[in-house]
């Protein structure tokens, strides 16, 4: 007599999937970390590298570094507040670079999955808020003349510009 | 004895990514951050990171720091 199996997908876990890299970054791998037979959708970000203007020219590039240790343990925080809002999610992936990354390069890629759309979307939305306002990742904008400044989001408690989503600021030279 | 770890616009302050500290405990983190380098013109837009929790900087805010802690020094953040 065999005993009753449990509901298709009652003892799978969602998987939460973090890289920092140094390389180029796959939409592909992101994509493919989060594929899920049970899911109809996979919701998509890619932060790409903007060619800014400002008083010292055109930004060339980005320079990213982050509190490794702490990246992680703060996206795993976020995704088990994205999982306790939307239960059905399936899996989560984020992607970001660390080091020199060109303009019109991704500097992040994540997606989520979900049976159905809506849950995926609304908590990619709140995975790319949590991801700027805790994560410990910073920015150095490079421009033509090679003078850099480091960025702020609006979305962290302690930056000059929180509450201001239109702005960032320039912290000194 | 702990360890300070300075990013970003913090490391460029400071002039260097770590440092060994010998401080007493409990100290509170207002304390702990006079003892920081150099790092005045982040006054208001930085906190802390103690063993990975953000740790605000103020004087209510009183920290048990243990032997071969890891404190960081956390500007403004910009990652995503």
């Amino acid at each position: 007599m065999s005993s009753q199996s449990p509901p298709l997908g009652a003892s799978k876990k969602g998987r939460d999937i973090f890289k920092l890299s140094h390389h180029r970054l796959s939409v592909e791998d992101v994509v493919a970390a989060v594929g899920s037979a049970s899911c109809g959708a996979i919701s998509l970000f890619i932060g790409t590298t903007r060619e800014d203007q400002s008083e010292s020219g055109k930004v060339i590039g980005l320079e990213y570094e982050a509190y490794e240790p702490m990246v992680q343990s703060e996206l795993a925080e976020l995704c088990r507040r994205l999982r306790a809002r939307w239960p059905d999610l399936a899996h989560i992936c984020v992607h970001h670079r660390l080091g020199w990354v060109r303009v019109g390069e991704a500097s992040v890629v994540a997606a989520v999955s979900s049976p159905h759309r809506h849950d995926g979307q609304r908590a990619l939305v709140c995975l790319l808020d949590g991801l700027k306002a805790n994560v410990p990742v910073w920015k150095k904008e490079v421009y033509e003349d090679r003078k850099a400044s480091w960025k702020e989001n609006a979305e962290c408690a302690w930056a000059s510009c929180h509450g201001n989503h239109d702005a960032q600021t320039m912290i000194g030279q | 004895m702990v360890c300070v770890l300075y990013f970003a616009k913090s490391a460029e302050l400071s002039g260097v990514r770590e440092e060994l500290l010998q401080v007493d405990t409990p100290i509170n983190s207002q304390d702990l951050w006079t003892r920081l380098l150099g790092l005045r013109v982040l006054q208001g837009h930085v906190v802390l990171a103690v063993r990975h929790q953000y740790v605000a900087i103020d004087d209510q805010e009183a920290l048990t720091l243990r032997d071969g802690d890891e404190v960081a020094v956390v500007p403004p953040l910009s990652g995503g």
